[in-house]
């Protein structure tokens, strides 16, 4: 049951083109987050907020200091979601962050090592499995239940904005590739055509719209939680002090 | 004095967007973080600087003293049932106060969701909506019931 999804589509694209097309689409992702940091000036205010924190810092933190906070940002609030104080956002994002990596590793595995080869290790293709199953769980959830401008502003879950551009692409591919393991199970070739020819137009759509999508917003939120933890400890945040410690963090919420 | 949303500290969580009296509040179609559509009407009632639990609301100044380098901040901790303010002075000075945000524990007071819903004939009593009991007293006194003579 479990089998490489991409090995039935070497008669109609050779697997060398496929390795391309991972490269030009890991490139894509690269230049876009590129661009997007200079084009819309975010490493310029990145820059900015950090010599303000320098120039305002009461503490010279050691570089042990740093390490620890890293380490904390690395554990609380990349890995593990923590700077949501919503708890179905957080489990959502876990589940679509997770999924997806899943998802984006087993792909490169089985097109780069596995391409034409009927003998795929069953673990991988499992494990492709898995992280489609999350990323559509973690995704489809945060799509209709969990998002913000839906749930708070009052829209209807179909009126599309461009903050959307990120999640409804990342949905379209993810389930794109799960129906197209389907149709190669029913050995439909047609279906195969169709379904391979979506899930790439999705999948281009989802890593070469990257300067118009909230894609890199999951490399710049580890910079900012790791930049607000440096400025709480040493003194240069411009909140008031907290009377408890980590009474900052996450107060009651409704949502 | 509007309301700003520092856009990297904002999760989109849309606690502003529901306490906001003004419903000025909203979520931008660009990022989903929260903006302000209409600084003119903010009146500045802090209801979204001290809702927002990732502290990413912030009081812009007018044009006229805001480039002199003032600020307000807020810190709303309800495990400890305070809120602290952070104010810097246009001359560099900042003082720091605290104070508690209620004298009850939270959860403490019943909400008017938890009572039983009045009657038809509460309409014509002198008495509010749960009226003597969420007063936490047993009567309220009430005007006599005047004749017509009377009146």
């Amino acid at each position: 049951m479990f089998t490489n999804p991409f090995t039935p589509l070497a008669p109609f694209v050779s697997p060398a083109v496929l390795q391309g097309y991972i490269v030009l689409m890991a490139l894509a992702v690269a230049i876009g987050t590129v661009f997007d940091l200079l084009h819309e000036k975010k490493l310029t205010f990145f820059m900015q907020e950090r010599k303000r924190a320098k120039a305002a810092a009461k503490l010279q933190l050691s570089a042990a200091d740093m390490a620890a906070i890293a380490t904390r940002t690395l554990v609380h609030d990349v890995a593990t979601f923590g700077e949501f104080c919503n708890r179905h956002r957080r489990i959502s994002h876990v589940l679509m962050f997770y999924g997806f990596v899943l998802y984006l590793i087993t792909t490169i595995v089985m097109v780069c090592i596995y391409p034409a080869d009927t003998h795929t290790p069953v673990v991988l293709p499992i494990l492709w499995n898995i992280g489609v199953l999350m990323t559509l769980v973690g995704g489809y959830w945060f799509f209709f239940f969990l998002r913000v401008n839906v749930v708070h502003d009052g829209q209807p879950p179909w009126r599309l904005v461009r903050a959307d551009l990120f999640i409804v692409t990342l949905l379209a591919s993810v389930t794109f590739a799960l129906l197209l393991a389907v149709v190669e199970m029913a050995e439909n070739s047609s279906a195969t055509k169709v379904f391979a020819s979506l899930y790439l137009f999705f999948t281009t759509l989802l890593f070469v719209s990257v300067p118009w999508s909230k894609f890199a917003h999951m490399f710049y939120k580890p910079v900012v939680a790791f930049q607000r933890r440096v400025e709480e400890a040493d003194g240069s945040s411009d909140l008031p002090t907290p009377t408890t410690k980590g009474g900052e963090r996450c107060p009651h919420s409704r949502t | 004095m509007p309301t700003f949303t520092y856009m990297t500290r904002c999760d989109g969580c849309g606690e502003c967007v529901d306490i906001c009296p003004s419903d000025i509040m909203h979520i931008d179609p660009v990022y989903r973080r929260s903006y302000n559509i209409e600084p003119n009407f903010c009146w500045e009632c802090y209801s979204c600087v001290k809702a927002c639990p990732q502290h990413a609301i912030d009081v812009r100044g007018y044009a006229d003293f805001a480039p002199l380098g003032h600020s307000v901040r807020v810190l709303r901790e309800e495990a400890s049932g305070t809120i602290s303010w952070k104010i810097r002075y246009r001359d560099g000075r900042v003082k720091e106060f605290t104070f508690p945000i209620r004298t009850t524990p939270w959860g403490s007071i019943k909400p008017p969701t938890e009572y039983a819903a009045p009657d038809a004939n509460a309409l014509n009593s002198q008495l509010l909506a749960h009226e003597p009991a969420a007063l936490g007293v047993e009567n309220l006194p009430t005007l006599p019931v005047l004749g017509k003579k009377e009146v």
